[in-house]
């Protein structure tokens, strides 16, 4: 048995992201309101959602969230462990894996976040330790900013990698009206003058907490040609760690890289039936943009050390233009952050064909969950065609 | 440049790492270590993973390492920080190529590849615990 073609997503649903702690509803209010966009996009009835799966500490649990819509049933209600955003991506999984063991017959993947109710960062709680804070290390960027300054220092992959994506993802938010950036284009200038927060990662390579909510449906594949619109069936997909890595933290090997080791990659392509030059299009988990950049390494659409610097500019990176159009909706830079939940729609939305910036014939779209935590994860969703 | 504390030292909740702050007190660098297999473990933890024996032991080292990362904080994440202040992630070949998070000491950026020496400071007061600073060689 595998997930390919078991699951497809069938709805897309999110809140306006909101300026942190201006939301009008509580965390719990603000999935629901992605919960039910989400179904009004599949065309279903949001009380016939059974399953519930987020990651990274969400406290909309999947009792609550059933409680308050309404469902029929609950059958299915999951949390990916593991700090950062490196749940995501298993969060998909867990709701694919449900359906497909017929577990559950319609599973939202949502995270949602309202930092008035829930403080600022939420997602970081609990996951620095004292060897960090006793050395003033508190923040998700700091830890990312270490890796990141050993990737341009002994790699030698060139920082204008790390522009080129910021660069990309502020391009793409100019026509995405839902976008926090949408309005306030940043060109290449601004970018190098923006202020630095932890070294090398200047304002501009970091993403900033919004509070809001999305959420994707996964039905099975049979079921979702009855919902609205078309389907995003997933084609592969891989979740967790390879030894070396998981909470080993600042010990994790190899330290630059996303932590998507190669056994993880050739399981994802032989999985889904793919290979890396069939990928349309991407959106990369930017919390920051060093780790997004390490990602696109391990999966193998940016070569490792200064020949990453010829395939990463601005222009390459574009839906217009590019070879390897990626963040398409603006990334968590531009788009927004919650969590990441952002570029797991538009990931969706590629194939589905109302992303803001869609690639022409997208059949296969590759979605890289949140870097270098503890685990981490890569899923591919495709068109019908993709799947045939 | 400021030799500033944040005030949030000391074992973690898990108890896991007493060991290591308890070595501090004691002005030595103590790494843990299995006592059955001799592996260096790090980040601490209640059984060797690769043995499978509990309770490892804990073994001191000379605070002499390697850069193997580093940081330079602008933005103060804590009330009582002030910035900028750079930390480094020091790689000790004496432990198995175990790797800890430090404060540096000197203006200068940290070179990665180049030596580093660990200084024990003292707590401040008896709700601290003693730090290492380190420096280049």
């Amino acid at each position: 048995m595998n997930l390919r073609g078991a699951a497809a997503v069938v709805g897309v649903g999110q809140t306006v992201y909101y300026q942190r702690n201006t939301a009008p509803r509580s965390t719990r209010g603000l999935v629901a309101e992605a919960l039910i966009d989400a179904a009004r996009d599949a065309g279903i009835d949001v009380r016939q959602i059974d399953g519930f799966a987020s990651w990274g500490d969400d406290p909309t649990e999947g009792t609550h969230m059933a409680t308050a819509l309404g469902v029929h049933e609950l059958r299915w209600s999951s949390l990916a462990w593991g700090g950062g955003g490196g749940g995501q991506v298993p969060a998909i999984l867990q709701a694919a894996a449900a359906i497909a063991t017929g577990q559950a017959t319609c599973v939202a993947v949502y995270r949602g976040m309202n930092q008035a109710e829930e403080g600022r960062m939420p997602y970081a709680k609990g996951h620095f330790d004292t060897q960090y804070s006793a050395h003033g290390i508190l923040t998700p960027v700091q830890v990312c900013a270490m890796r990141t300054q050993r990737m341009l220092e002994i790699d030698k992959v060139p920082a204008s990698t790390l522009e080129a994506l910021a660069l990309a993802g502020y391009h793409h938010a100019q026509s995405n009206p839902r976008a926090v950036a949408y309005g306030k284009p940043l060109d290449a200038e601004a970018y190098r003058a923006s202020r630095m927060i932890s070294e090398p990662l200047r304002r501009h390579d970091c993403s900033r907490e919004n509070d809001g909510a999305g959420a994707i449906l996964l039905m099975a594949a049979d079921r979702a040609k009855d919902t609205r619109g078309k389907p995003a069936y997933l084609l592969g997909g891989v979740q967790g760690f390879v030894a070396g890595w998981g909470e080993l933290t600042e010990n994790q090997d190899p330290y630059t890289s996303n932590g998507l080791a190669p056994a993880m990659v050739e399981r994802l392509w032989a999985q889904s039936g793919v290979t890396v030059d069939d990928v349309d299009v991407t959106q990369v988990y930017e919390n920051f943009t060093g780790p997004a950049v390490a990602a696109l390494i391990d999966i193998g659409l940016v070569p490792a050390g200064p020949a990453a610097g010829e395939v990463m500019t601005l222009e390459n990176l574009t839906v217009e233009k590019g070879r390897l159009p990626m963040n398409t909706a603006g990334g968590n830079l531009a788009d927004g952050f919650v969590h990441g939940i952002g570029v797991v729609l538009e990931a969706a939305r590629q194939i589905r064909g109302d992303s803001p910036n869609p690639v022409p014939n997208a059949k296969v779209s590759l979605l890289l969950g949140g870097p270098m935590a503890p685990q981490v994860g890569a899923v591919l969703f495709g068109s019908e065609d993709a799947l045939a | 440049m400021a030799r500033q504390r944040f005030g949030l030292e000391g074992p973690s909740h898990t108890g896991h790492d007493v060991g290591h702050w308890d070595g501090l007190k004691a002005g030595e660098l103590r790494i843990q270590r299995c006592g059955a297999c001799a592996e260096w473990i790090w980040v601490a933890q209640p059984l060797c993973p690769s043995c499978h024996a509990f309770d490892p032991g804990w073994e001191a080292v000379e605070p002499d390492g390697v850069v193997y990362a580093w940081t330079r904080t602008w933005r103060a994440f804590h009330p009582s920080a002030e910035v900028p202040y750079t930390t480094v992630l020091v790689e000790l070949p004496q432990a198995g190529n175990k790797r800890v998070l430090g404060l540096y000491t000197g203006a200068d950026d940290p070179v990665i590849g180049s030596r580093v020496r660990g200084e024990f400071e003292s707590a401040p007061d008896e709700n601290s615990w003693p730090l290492i600073r380190w420096s280049a060689v």
